[in-house]
């Protein structure tokens, strides 16, 4: 039985992978998961050159789940190139770049960079990272940036691109259609939202940054939610479903919410094998079922339910 | 090779109120932990904590199967762990981090052991790992009062020289933090060819202080908010001085005092 699932120009073995931010390279994974086996890995945003992040303390656990402010460490896009993709291709990892910058010029170049490399699947543009000063969510949360972003970057690659939403846009399902108009491939949500800790005995925030990301299980269904609305709106555009996902239970919810694909985030850290072990419970599912994932995929867009909101609910 | 082991307790010790011992049966780990490495212990069927928590492997016995860690009660999570009944089933995320190292010190050669409070965790296993190599040295033990350092009782017998204890409020041994117990003993002649320690951030940034003017070569067992414990989230980071920042579960937790920026 197969598990592939097609996003536009991305096909994948299966439709589950990894989040940016959650996975490192993938490489520091491979005590636990098979990276050949997943249907993808997102790589750690990227940008020009290394960049070392925010001051600790960067993270602070919150109910089901945990505020970050990272502030997008990582290597570069060169040190990727040159020593963590040799790796992720000799074990057959099926490799999404994350690309993040402060000007557009930063994500173009970055893009153009990876435009060569052999082993790269597609591209992910971070247009929706909080926890940076520049760049990040400000392109995000306007659509004419997202518009002319997204359309620069498409200029400059031929690779499948995919544009990861940001929930915290004003309007999702505009930027949405701003990322698709200007030639998103694929459409990933959500990243995570902003939210703020405060230490009661000092009054200071939690993390360095004074807010940060709200990822895990307590955005499951706000994130839910997102991609049924924006499953709605563009029944053609292919998304990609994240927030809180750890269970297979999950993965389906988001798959019935019309998702072809999910990306696992913050489980990786409490769980790092659960992308390998979601793979083998879908196949099961899937087998003892008997059902082919394509059924799976916008399931609550068929039961004729009508959603809060929609024309003709009522209440 | 980093697994993630179902471990089942065996044996807990309670040394004062709050202040405990775990021992689990996890024969993998136990055969591959080395002191000072740590483990990501998640407490399955509770709601919280969400996240798995780092907790230095206090001592490992190889033919026993046994790991064992000592423990402080601050929230929820290592609540669970000192109400969990016996034959209760975790997992553990390890052998996580890297260990302290005693090659290249030898007989007559001594070495100091600072702890603070539970910062005492991991040195049952360097104490067990110095018997093997026939190194002695002295174990300073440091607490806000006598009732922090109930822990004692655990190093009773394995400490190959003194075993010296200070209180903030002098309920129990020298008056006065650990660090200046050290100091004083350094001053007064006492020769060691290495430092190994843990204890809360401030201790280490009067400790690096004392290292350094004694040219002493040292080992921090840093601490700091964990993610994941494998490098993946990047969220325990330490200032450095050689880099912006170190990455505490991947790179350290133990680290050479001049490398981190206090």
């Amino acid at each position: 039985m197969t598990l592939s699932v097609t996003l536009g120009p991305l096909t994948l073995k299966n439709p589950i992978t990894t989040a940016s931010g959650t996975f490192g390279y993938g490489l520091e994974f491979t005590d636990f998961v098979d990276l050949s086996v997943i249907g993808g890995l997102c790589t750690k945003g990227l940008s020009l050159k290394p960049h070392a992040g925010n001051a600790p303390p960067r993270i602070c656990e919150t109910p089901a789940g945990m505020l970050n402010a990272i502030g997008l460490q990582n290597v570069g896009v060169e040190a990727f190139l040159s020593e963590k993709l040799p790796k992720l291709r000799a074990l057959g990892a099926t490799v999404i770049a994350n690309v993040w910058g402060d000007l557009e010029e930063d994500y173009v170049t970055v893009v153009r960079a990876l435009e060569g490399a052999e082993g790269i699947a597609a591209v992910e543009l971070n247009i929706s990272c909080p926890n940076v000063r520049q760049g990040g969510m400000l392109f995000g949360n306007s659509p004419p940036l997202t518009r002319s972003l997204v359309a620069k970057v498409r200029a400059a690659t031929q690779r499948p691109l995919i544009v990861k939403l940001s929930p915290n846009a004003p309007d999702l399902v505009e930027s949405a259609r701003a990322a698709r108009e200007a030639g998103a491939d694929v459409l990933s949500l959500v990243n995570t939202f902003v939210g703020m800790a405060i230490d009661p005995e000092t009054a200071r925030p939690r993390i360095s940054f004074g807010t940060g990301g709200l990822s895990g299980p307590a955005i499951r269904p706000l994130a839910v939610r997102m991609v049924y609305q924006v499953a709605k709106a563009l029944p053609d555009v292919p998304l990609m479903g994240i927030g809180g996902i750890a269970e297979l239970s999950d993965v389906l919810e988001f798959l019935a919410a019309g998702a072809t694909a999910v990306q696992v985030g913050t489980a990786n850290f409490k769980d790092p094998g659960v992308s390998g072990r979601l793979v083998r419970e879908l196949e099961d599912h899937c087998k003892t079922r008997g059902v082919a994932i394509k059924d799976l995929i916008r399931r609550a867009h068929r039961t004729g339910g009508r959603v809060g909101g929609e024309a003709g609910a009522e209440g | 090779m980093k697994a993630d082991h179902r471990a089942t307790l065996t044996r807990r010790q309670i040394y004062s109120p709050g202040l405990f011992s775990v021992t689990f049966y996890s024969p993998d780990l136990a055969s591959q932990v080395a002191p000072g490495q740590f483990a990501m212990i998640d407490v399955p069927g509770r709601a919280r904590p969400y996240l798995r928590r780092a907790y230095s492997v206090a001592d490992a016995d190889p033919e026993e199967g046994s790991v064992e860690f000592l423990v402080k009660t601050i929230g929820p999570g290592t609540a669970a762990l000192e109400e969990m009944p016996e034959e209760s089933t975790v997992r553990l995320l390890g052998p996580l981090g890297n260990a302290f190292r005693i090659d290249g010190v030898a007989a007559p050669e001594r070495v100091a052991i600072v702890a603070g409070g539970i910062g005492a965790a991991p040195f049952p296993a360097l104490l067990r790992a110095m018997s093997r190599a026939a190194v002695s040295g002295d174990l300073y033990l440091g607490g806000r009062s006598s009732a922090e350092l109930a822990i004692r009782e655990r190093f009773e017998g394995i400490v190959p020289g003194e075993t010296v204890l200070a209180t903030d409020d002098g309920s129990l041994g020298e008056k006065g933090f650990v660090t200046e117990v050290l100091a004083r003993r350094l001053a007064g002649g006492a020769k060691y060819a290495r430092l190994y320690a843990c204890g809360p951030m401030p201790m280490f940034a009067a400790l690096a202080k004392v290292a350094g003017a004694a040219a002493l070569p040292a080992e921090f067992s840093t601490e700091a908010e964990m993610g994941c414990g494998f490098g993946a989230c990047l969220g325990c980071v330490i200032p450095g001085t050689e880099k912006p920042f170190i990455v505490s579960c991947s790179e350290g937790p133990i680290l050479s005092p001049e490398k981190v920026r206090w």
